[in-house]
């Protein structure tokens, strides 16, 4: 999609009686982009604005970065659209996170997709799952809720905000596996989006609820939650020094939401490490880190070749953990 | 225990302040008037530019509140004098605002709507200021068996709406709640009669659907009408301006009732001015349609809707303000906003952030009076832009509709599913049929679904949760009253009154 | 005649509800948490859809005025004009397809040629200006200026 400020250029041009100084507009002509896969609001575009207001910030973009909204199959429409139609874009990224490694992983956005099929750009930062209860529930730690669920898997109501199938639901299902219990046995209500599921908490509709670490920061500053485990590979700094991970309680899961980026595939070479190194320059700037502790993300800094085996290899193992729990064949 | 109220009125009357409420106001009654634009869109739009524009949190939240609520007010506009509406709030409005404005009392319509939605957000906006801390408590009580209840609570208050057709209303329902289940099932991520095209994958947008479906259908009746040179379609002449003292007291408690009913609907999380405007249209058609002229062109009939509309507009701050919930889509994009400037939204902004809640809730006031001084005077200003004629109309129809749409998908598939919806739409209405029951369908069809198997998942299956709580023994009392009540004071009033009934 | 109309109607809802059914009844469910699942419920709705079908097929309403000849073929015009407009939005660009189609619209609505002619134009021109400058809604340029720009 051509944009609207290479159109006000060219009728100024026009208007000046210079319409075919076109070999001067350069590569620069266009403003960069940034799709993010969903309607506005959600974390997909809090994904692109990160980097849209951070570039701008470090002053690593001359015009300031373009938000396009493309809501559809979770992700599916832009990644389509990305590898068919804008494959070769060099000013165009795309907001991507843990979730759609997952979808890829389930063949959610087709049969014929793959991770391959993209150029993985870069992550900016990275949240983890989180393990929650209320502050009067009964189990005081990750442990005691393990073994009321091994006891009894449908005696506790687990809530969370998606589908079967779902990074919220993995999340549940890993727990369970980490424990020999079949995730199938559970009792598990799934909600709109990781607030509903908050308010259920809270409300006293469902038990425990397995979100994300940093948006359960102002829950946990009121006392209102506990959360019995963090799902990352060790403890966070700050106001989460007190939350143990799974692992050291004996329950090996890890869950990083990852919030990075991919472009098309035939994007070339140069443009491509341009991208690599404004972000990788981006992430060491320190206006940058407020700006990603503002968005409840923790540091993670993966980039070009480095960041592209790591989706490749996180698809593969979501691939493998999917035929396990019983989601495909 | 104000203090933060006037702490929020310092803050909220600086002049940048003020100035950009009266820029929200005024944006938010143009993106309101616009099809399809509404508030979402609206504040999407402008969210980014209030922080590339280094706006403090404080001032951009005021701009962008006042764009939310100032589209509430817009959103009248087309649904009275076109017969389509602005938003998804507007949708009730249509079904005596634009009888109205055929019978030569556009005017009026319109001050009678600015009226009434004014009283409906002041209403609200004091229980914001006064019970907001209380309310919350009641708005988590609400889970899946609560939703579940009062979505069949909604469904039965649509049987006031059955109209002189009840066959076609309640088969419009079905055909509405049906297109509620395409999309990934939200309890076990089945695709549901998605042919295997990605774009179908979320469900079918509300946008979409309410554009395809007014927007559209609308351009090809305006065609007929043009064709049969009749003056159907066509904008009514406004006649005189403003609306009469004795017309808003005919309407009083219509619009006192349908206020409070539009603050406790959004004060509900997940829904939002379409339900509060539905539920407070059929709950007074019941209460004060003793001619049956609801439908008509009856004044009621208009200022119930538009005072509950902006009722839950301010009412779907108080769990966003106090529990960092939305109470509605528009209120969700709020706290995306909220979270661009480092405030975690919950029930430690009243203290971490005075400034921030108490002068959102102070420019909530100031922003209330600005939208009644502008919209009052300015209405037969705001109609006449409106009267512009049909060859220059349609086009104008059908580009904010294309525009609204691909601002918010980027995608041309989303375009083409509009005017499919369109076509249909169309053939509804040569059917006989009203939009209003298929919208509604449409919106509260998902939710009883998920709710009610959410509430059987919890239950493990087990029927009981879904009467076990006040609240919902309460609702399904209330469901069963206005499904029922109606038949038996309908006897009642042949028995005893068969002169005046005859 | 009178009821024609909704008896056809009343045959198409038929074949719609039958149609959900045996599409709901294939859906293939790995697992379900909830007793429900979600076949259920279209299911349901399926066979209410059929019954009132059948109550619409028994006691149909008047049939109203359709659309035939001229008329029919006018919004059949139109129809395509938009699926041409939708077509073309983002190759031929917004201010190209908007002036064109507002000009054939306002034609076809009566409007005199010269009359249609510049109140499409300004029309597209106007509301470019408004939804970029003053909403900053960024509207699709046309792939057909890309080579005159030289850009990429």
């Amino acid at each position: 999609m051509p944009k609207s400020s290479s159109l006000r250029r060219w009728l100024a041009a026009a208007v000046a009686g210079g319409a075919l100084l076109a070999g001067a507009v350069q590569a620069q002509a266009k403003p960069p982009e940034c799709i993010a896969p969903a309607k506005p609001g959600g974390g997909y575009d809090l994904t692109c604005r990160l980097a849209a207001n951070g570039l701008q910030e470090a002053k690593l973009i001359d015009e300031p970065m373009l938000v396009t909204y493309m809501p559809g199959g979770i992700g599916a429409v832009a990644y389509n659209h990305v590898t068919g139609v804008r494959n070769d874009d060099p000013n165009l990224i795309v907001a991507a996170s843990t979730g759609a490694a997952l979808n890829l992983a389930l063949k959610k956005f087709g049969a014929k997709q793959s991770v391959d099929d993209v150029r993985w750009l870069g992550a900016l930062g990275v949240d983890y799952g989180a393990v929650v209860v209320r502050n009067d529930a009964p189990w005081q730690n990750l442990d005691e809720l393990m073994q009321a669920l091994k006891k009894n898997p449908s005696s506790v109501v687990i809530g969370a905000g998606g589908t079967v199938g779902s990074q919220d639901w993995m999340k549940a299902a890993l727990m369970a596996k980490s424990a020999n219990i079949d995730p199938r046995k559970l009792r598990y209500v799934s909600f709109e989006g990781g607030g509903e599921a908050l308010a259920a908490l809270l409300g006293e509709h469902i038990q425990v609820f397995t979100g994300d670490l940093a948006e359960l920061k102002p829950q946990l500053d009121s006392g209102e939650v506990r959360i019995l485990a963090a799902l990352a590979e060790e403890r966070q700094a700050g106001p989460y020094a007190d939350i143990p991970t799974a692992k050291e309680q004996g329950y090996d899961v890890e869950w990083p939401i990852w919030r990075g980026y991919y472009m098309g595939p035939k994007v070339s070479d140069e443009a491509y490490q341009a991208w690599v190194e404004r972000l990788r320059e981006l992430s060491q700037t320190e206006s940058f880190a407020k700006l990603r502790e503002g968005r409840g993300l923790f540091p993670m800094s993966k980039f070009g070749d480095d960041f592209d085996q790591y989706v490749k290899k996180q698809v593969a193992s979501f691939s493998q953990l999917a035929k396990e729990v019983g989601l495909t064949q | 225990m104000f203090d933060f109220l006037i702490q929020g009125f310092g803050v909220a009357l600086t002049p940048l302040n003020l100035g950009l409420a009266f820029l929200g106001a005024l944006l938010g009654t143009l993106f309101g008037a616009l099809p399809g634009i509404g508030p979402i869109n609206g504040i999407a739009i402008l969210m980014p530019l209030a922080y590339t524009l280094g706006l403090p949190a404080e001032s951009s939240l005021i701009l962008l509140a006042g764009i939310y609520t100032g589209s509430e007010y817009g959103g009248r506009m087309s649904s009275i004098l076109l017969n389509v509406p602005g938003d998804a709030g507007a949708v009730m409005t249509t079904l005596d605002g634009h009888p109205l404005a055929k019978k030569g009392l556009a005017g009026p319509a319109l001050g009678l709507s600015a009226v009434s939605s004014f009283i409906g957000a002041t209403v609200a906006i004091l229980g914001l200021t006064l019970f907001a801390p209380l309310l919350a408590i009641v708005a988590v009580k609400f889970g899946p068996a609560e939703f579940f209840a009062l979505m069949i609570f909604a469904f039965a208050s649509m049987s006031a709406m059955m109209g002189k057709d009840p066959l076609k209303t309640l088969i419009g329902a079905v055909l509405g709640v049906l297109i509620s289940t395409v999309g990934v099932d939200s309890g076990t991520g089945v695709l549901r009669f998605t042919f295997d095209m990605p774009e179908l994958y979320d469900g079918i947008d509300f946008v979409v659907m309410i554009i395809g479906l007014f927007a559209v259908s609308e351009i090809l009746l305006m065609l007929e009408h043009a064709f049969r040179h009749d003056q159907d379609g066509e904008m009514a002449p406004i006649g005189r301006v403003m609306v009469k003292m004795s017309e808003v007291l005919y309407c009083k408690w219509a619009i006192l009732r349908s206020s409070v009913i539009g603050f406790v609907i959004g004060v509900l999380p997940g829904t939002g001015a379409s339900v509060a405007s539905a539920v407070a249209y059929t709950t007074e058609k019941r209460i004060s349609d003793h001619d049956n002229s609801f439908g008509t062109g009856n004044m009621r009939g208009l200022a119930a809707p538009e005072a509950a509309n902006n009722a839950s507009a301010a009412g779907s701050f108080v769990p966003m303000l106090t529990l960092g919930i939305p109470g509605s889509g528009t209120t969700a994009i709020l706290l995306g906003a909220l979270m661009l400037y480092n405030i975690n939204p919950g029930p430690m902004m009243f203290r971490e952030q005075p400034m921030v809640v108490g002068g959102l809730i102070a420019s909530l006031y100031i922003g209330n009076v600005m939208l009644l001084l502008l919209n009052l005077p300015l209405a037969g200003v705001f109609a006449r832009v409106l009267q512009v004629p049909r060859w220059l109309l349609v086009p104008s129809v059908a580009i904010l509709a294309f525009v609204g749409v691909y601002q918010l998908h980027s995608d041309l598939m989303a375009i083409y599913l509009m005017l499919a919806i369109g076509v249909f739409g169309y053939l509804l209405r040569k059917f006989g049929f009203s939009l209003a029951p298929v919208v509604l369908g449409f919106v509260l069809g998902g939710l009883m679904e998920e709710n009610l198997r959410r509430a059987l998942s919890i239950s493990g299956g087990d029927l009981a949760i879904l009467w076990q709580s006040g609240l919902s023994i309460g609702l399904w009392i209330a469901a069963a009253a206005v499904a029922f009540i109606p038949l038996f004071a309908g006897r009642l009033k042949a028995k005893f009154l068969p002169a005046r009934s005859a | 005649m009178r009821y024609a109309a909704d008896r056809i109607l009343s045959l198409l809802l038929l074949g719609l509800a039958a149609f959900i059914a045996v599409q709901a009844w294939h859906l293939e469910v790995p697992f379900s948490y909830d007793p429900v699942g979600p076949k259920a419920f279209p299911l349901l709705l399926a066979g209410l859809l059929a019954l009132l079908a059948v109550v619409l097929f028994v006691r149909p309403g008047p049939s109203g005025e359709w659309p035939s000849g001229a008329l029919l073929l006018r919004l059949l015009v139109v129809m395509g004009l938009l699926v041409v407009y939708a077509a073309l939005f983002i190759e031929a660009g917004y201010l190209l397809i908007t002036a064109l189609v507002s000009v054939a619209i306002a034609w076809l609505f009566g409007a005199s040629p010269l009359k249609a002619l510049v109140g499409g134009v300004l029309l597209a021109l106007g509301s470019y200006l408004l939804f970029t400058y003053a909403l900053g809604i960024s509207l699709p340029t046309g792939s057909w200026i890309e080579p005159l720009l030289g850009a990429n």
